[in-house]
């Protein structure tokens, strides 16, 4: 035993113990690329794991072999500028995107590229897991959302952007048809939540929390949850049933909804606290009216009370019909309430102050309404209103003052008439709660007027007390209001576990992007990929869908869903899982935005199992010290300069096993099979052992959501990490549409198999053996074992038939 | 020895002085065991390679020896010549630990000259003598044997002839020594070890033992059979003559993995009753009448044991389909239908009452198991489990040298059938293929069913590299597509059985090892002809 000092920690070792190996048993950081347990070393190291020795300086901790006591620093400024400078020379020649671009801007935060990979795989309720995640209302936000991702999809440059929120309502869809993968429901902790407000921003924190095991109550001031999902999107868009289904799926978790039940009305915070809720979510959404401010406004009918009102079923529809109606604003509700009323069959205008261009609504729920033959009015603002027989409203057209605000040119004014006439200038929140109760005046306002909280913990100003959704930021939209719910969940959760408000880290200064902007995107990547055209969703003749409510688009078809799905460039890297290099990069705080924009390298795809992309290598040479069949042609000039030039290649020796790809520290080398960017954080890993040759190699299956996403080699004997083609790609069998899901029965050969039940099934079983057993003798029956079962599954097979049939008649397959 | 496990564990390939393959492309079928002989290699190990064909290590043998297909035992008898002949065997080694030897040394001596044994194997005397003084003379010898040497009719006799080599030279209970089978599946050896064969009970312990059965008894609380039990030939061979009326059968494709399938498709279909337990509905399921949906490895828990005695745990990785169940939970369930209170509620329960009739695995249960495996005999709690078999003795005392005798295999290439079929595994699939065809990468990689020949026989009966051939004998007729490969030796052709349609079972002959039963797969008279 030798006693060696690592930064402030004795530590005893072996002599000739590696450095690094020392440091990585008593769990202590040193950055390395290239080191590999074999004893191999590469032709060029990476350096990384430099560290100083006490009256020797800065050696490679990989190579070095404790032979006496020394005192060694893995923090040391002269240490740091090493790592630092060879990292930075790395960066330079990396040019890949960590990240999709899609990802960035969708505020659920959803793995897009991932469950396109699954859609692309044919595992449709494997991807609405993978949504679900994250979203629990995915039919819903499949067919509403505004796609904050599909601007910014790469395909776009390519031709067009990937549908990928069709994508999204088609697994929706399939699964709400097809059932959806089961979840793992825990028993509830004990603790309780009061959820007020039951739209999406409360239905999502009831989802995640009553994931967490809290008991969740949400009260609602409607009859049945859904909030605007339920009574203010119209059926046309988004239909009743659908709504129904998803939110019947949270409150069936085990959540409790008390519908008819007013905040200010039936009940305070006060009574909440009382009631022993330790936590309180305030979600009730945005339903003060925004108003614009002109002569007579107050005339107007209010459009979001109309469209509740219509939601709740309480309109008298003949009142509203075939009437000339004037629209003000250009919000979502001004174009419902304008669809729902060409409906009615009346004649409608929407009137807007500013330009097409700028309406906050999507400019495809423009088009719908278009079509369907709603008048938009632009640049036209209202001046006053007045009620005769019908309505009588003056107008004027505006421009833009050089400030950019909106001007009106009273000498444009006109006149126009009305049956009836709404204001939609849109949603705010309202602060009327204040006086709700004693609780409720203490919670502090913004200056606005809006409930104050602190964005990162989303406590109001009385700790237990949360907020999220239209509530806080205002009329938005539903994926804003779902994320705003999730994360309100995730810090109720450690509020009452009492554990720290976990902050997510801010890692954007690590990932690698080839480009953002089209101008600089290197073009030669664009040229791998080959023009397919978008897949768009069937849209009912506008002459026929105004006649009812029914849903306007028609979702994909299975095998239009799978098209679309492979459109996906697959952008975000696939390796990320396993790359050290980020990690390194991160815990070095050596940000990426130097990287390369070019592409140096052309993706390799020609092995059948693995891709290669050498933009992406940091020429570690661990890949070629792995490979047991020394299959791979691999060099490096001009290591860690710009003129660096890495050749990669497979030769005739490749035999797939995959060795390499797991040993890769970067997303240079991928297995072609794994389409889903994940971490292996948010991944559990199982114990699992190959079930083909008499190797019984170790493997470790990496689980998400109940669905396996890959198999890696484990490092104890008998295969210590590595493993045939087989044992790492496989597994997909267990997903096979063949697999038996039922017992199946018949009383003849000659007959047709009938599904039954366990019951029935074993029953008769045993019932045929025992008669057989009776008129024939034990002799007469014989049990097989299997070479693909357990030890324990064999031993009860023989027991089954020694014990209970007393016949020694029992085999396996020794012979085959 | 006596319980068709291996003595060492894969790792000792890595201590051997010298490697004996015979019958085993471990490149293909067991290629974790082939990167260690790899690497033996790289460190200078010699290499002795028996096999028909040229397999990749072959290239790599110090002596090849490309005998004739069925010709294992005498090959094998005839190095065992040679080491007696010389005097190369360890004296001091026989003298304690052997039995027998005397009858042995005469048999081999007076039946097995080298002239004879070069008319059965097609190979030069020099060379068996070459093989015979590297394998007697080194220090660490270790015998790898696979499929090709047991699936022939003198199978189990082949086994023993390999075993004899490594008695004879006293190459058992140290590093690097050995004869080892390769077991072909992944928990064959475990479904041997747990009883699931007609001679034994769990532990390969005799159930005509009146010690054995007392201590059973004290667990089951039941009187067991001591009528001895059939195997599965011998089944469907009673199945035939109506003396045979019900199988269950778990995880187990009769109908497509035993040789000679017409035969066996007509003894099912004379059953009254078939019980098929599967994962997908296997062939078997035509003439079954319940078909059982089981759970796969990643949706259940419990333990496999591999080719070297290693007990290892997997864990449940995702749920079972539908109503799939693991097996363990239907046998359970069906045990109670029956009559009888069997409550297991987890397969870990299971695993400690087989330590309790098996002292094997007394120390074996599956929290020990969660890090890594253990490989048995564990006796009890502390044990650390055994890699060596025999490092202290013997567990009859001595070593038997037992007779092998020749039992040629049952069909000869004649004048109507030219060709000698020979079956084999391709890395890329497993057996009936039923797991591997449906996972995308590995039927991507090797999509159809193929039959290698060689390019000369292939010239002469105008087959081109691609072609589709038909390959037909008196039992059946089969479609591959046809692959030349110099590899292969004039008049063979090799194939697999992992395709459906390309049952190449239906072709094997009925020949059967004289005491296992094992189907003669490796030897069976066909024709090749283009279509
Ligand atoms: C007509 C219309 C169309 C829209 N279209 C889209 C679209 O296409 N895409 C999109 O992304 N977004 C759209 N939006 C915006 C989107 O619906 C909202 O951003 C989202 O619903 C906000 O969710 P939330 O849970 O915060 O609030 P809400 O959905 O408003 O839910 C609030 C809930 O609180 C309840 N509540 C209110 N007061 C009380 C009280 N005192 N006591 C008890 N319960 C109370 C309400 O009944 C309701 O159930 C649209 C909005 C409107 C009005
Ligand atoms: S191509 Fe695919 S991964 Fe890339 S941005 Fe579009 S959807 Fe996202
Ligand atoms: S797949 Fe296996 S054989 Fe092929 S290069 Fe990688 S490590 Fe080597
Ligand atoms: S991974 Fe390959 S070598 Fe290992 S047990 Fe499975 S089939 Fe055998
Ligand atoms: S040089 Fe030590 S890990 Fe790379």
């Amino acid at each position: 035993m030798i006693r060696v000092r690592i930064n402030d920690r004795e530590l005893n070792a072996n002599p000739g113990d590696l450095l690094l190996e020392i440091a990585r048993r008593e769990g202590i950081y040193i950055p390395s690329l290239c080191y590999l347990k074999n004893g191999s070393v590469p032709e060029k190291p990476c350096g990384l794991c430099v560290v100083k020795v006490a009256g020797e300086g800065i050696v490679r901790s990989c190579s070095y072999k404790v032979e006496r006591e020394i005192e060694v620093s893995t923090e040391d400024p002269e240490v740091n500028a090493i790592r630092k400078k060879i990292l930075e020379g790395l960066v330079s020649n990396h040019y890949g995107d960590c990240k999709a671009p899609c990802h960035t801007p969708c505020p659920g935060g959803l793995n897009i590229q991932g469950y396109i990979g699954f859609i692309a795989k044919g595992d449709f309720k494997a991807s609405l897991a993978l949504i679900k995640e994250r979203l629990p209302l995915p039919a819903s936000v499949g067919r509403v959302c505004p796609r904050f991702c599909e601007p910014v999809c790469r395909r776009a440059l390519v031709d067009e952007a990937v549908a990928i929120n069709n994508l999204k309502r088609f697994v929706a869809d399939y699964c709400m048809e097809n059932g959806e993968l089961p979840l793992e429901v825990p028993p509830l902790n004990g603790k309780k939540v009061a959820i007020v407000g039951g739209g999406p921003a409360g239905l999502s924190a009831a989802y995640f929390l009553r994931l967490e095991g809290f008991e969740v109550t949400i009260f609602d001031r409607e009859k049945e949850a859904g909030g605007l999902l339920r009574y203010g999107i119209p059926a046309f868009k988004l239909p009743k049933d659908v709504v129904k289904k998803e939110v019947e799926g949270i409150l069936n978790l085990g959540v409790e909804f008390q519908g008819g039940k007013i905040w200010g009305r039936d009940f305070s915070l006060k009574d909440l606290k009382e009631a022993g809720y330790g936590a309180v979510l305030l979600a009730i959404g945005a339903r003060k009216e925004k108003l614009y401010g002109f002569e007579g406004e107050g005339l107007a009918e209010s459009a979001l009370k109309f469209l509740l009102d219509f939601g709740r079923g309480e309109v008298d529809n003949k009142a509203y019909t075939k009437k000339r109606i004037g629209i003000l604003g250009c919000s979502y509700t001004a174009i419902e309430l304008a669809r729902v009323l060409r409906r009615l069959d009346c004649e409608v205008e929407v009137i807007y102050p500013r330009s097409r261009t700028e309406v906050s609504v999507p400019l495809r729920e423009i088009g719908y309404a278009e079509r369907e033959g709603v008048k938009f009015t632009y640049v036209t603002a209202p001046l006053k209103l007045i009620k005769g027989g019908g309505f009588h409203l003056t107008l004027a057209k505006t421009t833009l003052s050089e400030k950019r605000e909106l001007k009106i040119l009273p000498e444009t004014a006109f006149e126009r008439e009305y049956d009836l006439v709404f204001r939609a200038w849109g949603e705010l929140p309202s602060d009327e709660f204040k006086a709700f109760g004693d609780i409720e005046a203490k919670l502090e306002l913004n200056p606005d007027g809006t409930i104050k909280i602190n964005s990162q913990t989303m406590q109001t100003s009385e700790p237990w007390i949360f907020a999220a959704g239209d509530f806080v930021h205002g009329a938005k939209t539903v994926i804003q209001a779902v994320a705003s719910g999730r994360r309100a969940a995730n810090m109720i959760a450690s509020y009452l576990e009492s554990k720290p408000f976990e902050r997510a880290a801010v890692t954007v200064k690590f990932d690698f992007s080839r480009g953002k902007r089209a101008e600089e995107f290197d073009s030669n990547f664009l040229d791998l990929f080959v023009p397919s055209e978008r897949m768009h969703l069937k849209e009912r003749e506008p002459v026929e869908r105004v006649r009812d409510f029914e849903e306007v688009l028609i979702g994909f078809t299975e095998e239009e869903a799978f098209k679309e799905a492979n459109r996906c460039l697959k952008c975000g890297c696939l390796g990320i899982h396993k790359c050290d290099f980020r990690e390194i990069l991160i815990k070095e705080d050596v940000g990426v935005a130097k990287s390369r924009k070019k592409m140096k390298y052309a993706i390799q795809k020609d092995h059948p199992l693995i891709e290669v992309d050498s933009n992406k290598c940091v020429a570690c040479s661990k890949c070629v010290r792995s490979c047991p069949y020394s299959a791979i042609f691999f060099s490096v000039v001009n290591k860690g300069t710009p003129q660096e030039v890495i050749t990669f290649r497979f030769t005739e020796a490749c035999v797939n096993c995959g060795a390499c790809v797991d040993v890769c520290p970067t997303g240079a080398l991928t297995k072609k099979e794994l389409l889903i960017p994940y971490s292996r954080n948010q991944s559990k890993p199982v114990k699992s052992v190959c079930t083909f040759c008499g190797v019984g190699c170790n493997l470790t299956v990496w689980v998400k959501n109940g669905t396996i996403l890959e198999v890696t080699g484990r490092d104890l004997p008998p295969n210590r990490g590595y493993t045939c083609v087989k044992g790492r790609f496989g597994w997909e069998f267990y997903k096979s549409k063949d697999r038996l899901t039922q017992p199946l029965l018949r009383k003849s050969i000659n007959d047709d198999f009938r599904a039954v039940s366990w019951e029935e099934a074993l029953d008769y079983v045993a019932e045929n053996l025992l008669k057989i057993r009776d008129k024939y003798g034990p002799e007469a029956l014989g049990f097989l074992c299997s070479a693909r079962t357990s030890n324990e599954e064999n031993f009860l097979m023989q027991k089954l038939a020694r014990t209970i049939f007393k016949t020694n008649n029992v085999d396996c397959p020794a012979r085959v | 020895m006596g319980t068709g496990a291996a003595c060492v564990h894969f790792e000792e390939i890595l201590n051997a002085e010298l490697l004996f393959l015979t019958g085993t492309n471990s490149t293909d079928a067991h290629p974790i065991v082939a990167q260690k002989i790899s690497r033996a290699l790289d460190r200078g190990c010699k290499l002795i390679v028996a096999d028909p064909r040229r397999i990749a290590f072959a290239d790599r043998a110090n002596v090849y020896l490309p005998l004739r297909p069925g010709s294992n035992v005498p090959l094998l008898n005839g190095i065992a010549h040679v080491i007696v002949r010389e005097g190369l065997y360890n004296k001091e080694f026989v003298e304690n630990y052997v039995d027998n030897f005397e009858a042995y040394q005469h048999y081999i001596l007076s039946e097995w000259d080298l002239g004879r044994v070069s008319r059965y194997t097609g190979i030069k005397p020099y060379l068996i003598e070459q093989a015979a003084i590297m394998y007697a003379t080194s220090k660490r010898a270790l015998i790898l044997w696979g499929l090709g040497l047991s699936e022939h009719r003198s199978g189990s006799y082949g086994a023993m002839a390999a075993a004899n080599l490594a008695t004879l030279c006293g190459f058992w209970g140290k590093p690097g020594c050995g004869a080892m089978p390769l077991r072909g599946q992944n928990n064959v050896q475990g479904a041997c070890d747990m009883g699931g064969l007609p001679y034994v009970l769990p532990g390969y312990q005799s159930y005509k033992d009146d010690g054995v059965r007392m201590r059973f008894k004290e667990v089951w609380k039941e009187d067991l059979p001591v009528v001895d039990g059939k195997t599965l030939p011998t089944m469907l061979r009673d199945a035939l003559a109506g003396k045979f009326k019900a199988l269950y059968a778990m995880g187990y494709d009769v109908a497509m993995s035993h040789g000679n399938l017409g035969e066996v498709w007509r003894a099912l279909s004379n059953l009254e009753f078939l019980v098929v337990q599967d994962i997908f509905m296997p062939l078997s399921g035509k003439y079954a009448h319940v078909v059982l949906p089981s759970a796969c490895v990643y949706e259940k828990s419990g333990t496999y044991t591999n080719g070297e005695r290693r007990v290892q745990f997997f864990e449940k990785a995702v749920n079972p389909p539908g109503d799939a169940k693991p097996d363990w939970l239907i046998i359970t369930e069906l045990a109670r239908k029956l009559g009888f209170s069997w409550n297991y509620t987890s397969s870990s329960e299971v695993a400690l009452e087989i330590g309790k009739v098996w002292q094997g695995w007394g120390g074996i249960n599956h929290s020990r198991l969660k890090e890594r495996g253990i490989q048995w005999p564990c006796l009890d709690e502390d044990h650390p489990g055994t890699s060596i078999l025999f490092t202290t003795g013997f567990p009859k005392g001595k070593v038997h040298l037992a007779l092998a005798k020749h039992v040629p295999p049952l069909e000869e290439p004649n004048e109507a059938f030219t060709f000698t079929l020979v079956t084999v595994r391709n890395l890329e699939h497993y057996n009936i293929g039923s797991m591997t065809r449906r996972s995308s990468s590995l039927l991507n990689l090797y999509p159809e069913p193929l039959v290698d020949i060689n390019p000369d026989d292939a010239e002469r009966l105008g087959i081109l590299e691609g072609a589709k051939v038909r390959v037909w004998n008196n039992r059946g007729e089969v479609f591959y597509r046809a692959r030349l490969d110099k590899r292969v030796p004039k008049g063979l052709v090799f194939t697999d059985f992992h395709f459906v349609d390309a049952l190449t079972n239906l072709l094997v002959s009925p020949g059967l090892d004289e005491l296992m039963e094992t189907p003669e797969y490796k030897v069976s008279v066909v024709n090749i002809e283009p279509v």
